[in-house]
């Protein structure tokens, strides 16, 4: 009993560490890249499509993992499409109907959670043929793990772009802000450093 | 035919059922939400209708629903806002949808009180394509209707008329044909039908007809 509930632990374990390190959606797997590069440019979208991704994984996982038996190969993919959409679209009203605001700078990007990658891939290598704790928390980790890079990004860009974080000046008025970085070449630059900073530090921990 | 239904549903049940699950769930959320994403809209509606009328201090709808065919040619409710300040009439909002290059384009149409002169225009949704198509936000094209008459438009290329010209000669914007058409095509459908509505109703004085 206690080597079950030590395996079932390390599962877990396994999953967070996987979600938030070992195979983190943006920088150790270079999934989503899409949202990573279209978002970043300020911390609050960043961050609201994390959290719209945490949900949507979360509830997806759950709904796949408790069809998990009843799943048949030729229709596993339409229902892992149908199932993320369904949730996509709860969040995209949901985005509409109480941060209108919000809703309108993310544009097309919530309804494009659809194709996400990040959210098949869970859905087809974990919530298929895991238990519903396991695919709950694995979906909480890779969300968590996303929202993370998103915002790391978008604390660069939003404070070298503006002098700001969340809206709010923090570097002094002198400072020059670098327009580049608010535009799709910011995006890219960004990502390429922090993933090249990442590596580095990896290699050197080998 | 038995076995083949019995092979359909045996492959099939859980689809259907998740199917059915999400549609609920939609249904359920649409019913739960709508109103207030509707309420979102209308405000931002008014909002940007309060640039385009500086001087109405509120926006009422109309009492009564006004038809309108729409750009399918199936007939639709008019969004139209009565714009007062201290109980009179000082102009006239209205909602217009154009075909535009990714999707519709809402706009919001301002209108004096007698609705012969438009005030301008502004965009309430649109995903025109960003430095092409939603170039008209801005103020280079939007400026083309400000105070000309509520009239037919009609739509000519770069260097075939001045945009600075107060008429209803519109210059499109150069590499984005279809989002400045889209604009026109708007204001050429629902203009001449809503003063026409409006006329009968008694709400603005009768005159010539665009």
């Amino acid at each position: 009993m206690a080597a079950t509930l030590d395996g079932q632990t390390g599962l877990y374990k396994d999953a967070v560490a996987n979600g938030l390190w070992r195979e983190m959606p943006v920088f150790g797997m270079l999934l989503g890249t899409c949202p990573t590069l279209a978002v970043t440019a300020a911390v609050k979208p960043a961050l609201t499509m994390g959290l719209c991704v945490i949900f949507v994984l979360v509830c997806s996982n759950i709904m796949v993992s408790l069809m998990r038996k009843g799943l048949r190969p030729h229709v596993r993919i339409l229902l892992f499409t149908l199932t993320i959409a369904a949730f996509v679209t709860v969040a995209d009203l949901f985005l509409r109907a109480y941060q209108p605001a919000m809703s309108e700078a993310l544009g097309p990007y919530v309804p494009l959670i659809i194709v996400n990658c990040v959210i098949i891939w869970r859905a087809e290598a974990r919530a298929s043929n895991s238990g519903l704790m396991l695919s709950i928390v694995d979906g909480l980790a890779m969300g968590a793990g996303f929202t993370i890079a998103l915002c790391a990004l978008a604390v660069i860009r939003e404070i070298l772009g503006t002098g700001r974080l969340f809206e709010i000046q923090v570097m002094p008025t002198a400072f020059p802000t670098w327009a580049a970085m608010g535009m799709p070449v910011g995006a890219f630059l960004t990502y390429g450093f922090v993933l090249g900073f990442i590596n580095f530090m990896k290699r050197k921990r080998a | 035919m038995l076995d083949n239904i019995k092979i359909f549903v045996r492959e099939s049940w859980l689809l259907v059922t998740a199917a059915l699950l999400c549609g609920l769930l939609l249904a359920a959320t649409n019913a739960a939400l709508g109103p207030r994403i509707e309420m979102n809209k209308t405000l931002k509606l008014t909002s940007l209708a309060a640039g385009l009328l500086p001087e109405a201090k509120s926006f009422a709808p109309l009492p009564e629903a006004i038809e309108v065919k729409g750009l399918d040619g199936k007939p639709e409710s008019a969004v139209v806002f009565k714009a007062t300040a201290d109980d009179k009439t000082v102009g006239w909002a209205f909602k217009a949808v154009g075909s535009g290059f990714a999707d519709k384009i809402d706009l919001v149409v301002g209108a004096d009180a007698s609705f012969s002169k438009l005030t301008g225009y502004d965009v309430v949704s649109s995903s025109e394509t960003p430095g092409f198509g939603d170039q008209i936000k801005y103020a280079y094209y939007r400026g083309q209707f400000t105070g000309v008459p509520a009239e037919k438009f009609t739509l000519v290329g770069v260097g075939a008329a001045n945009p600075a010209d107060i008429d209803s000669t519109i210059v499109a914007i150069s590499g984005a044909t279809i989002s400045s058409a889209a604009v026109v095509q708007a204001m050429n459908h629902y203009l001449p039908q809503l003063k026409e509505q409006l006329q009968q109703k008694g709400l603005i004085p009768n005159g010539s007809n665009p």
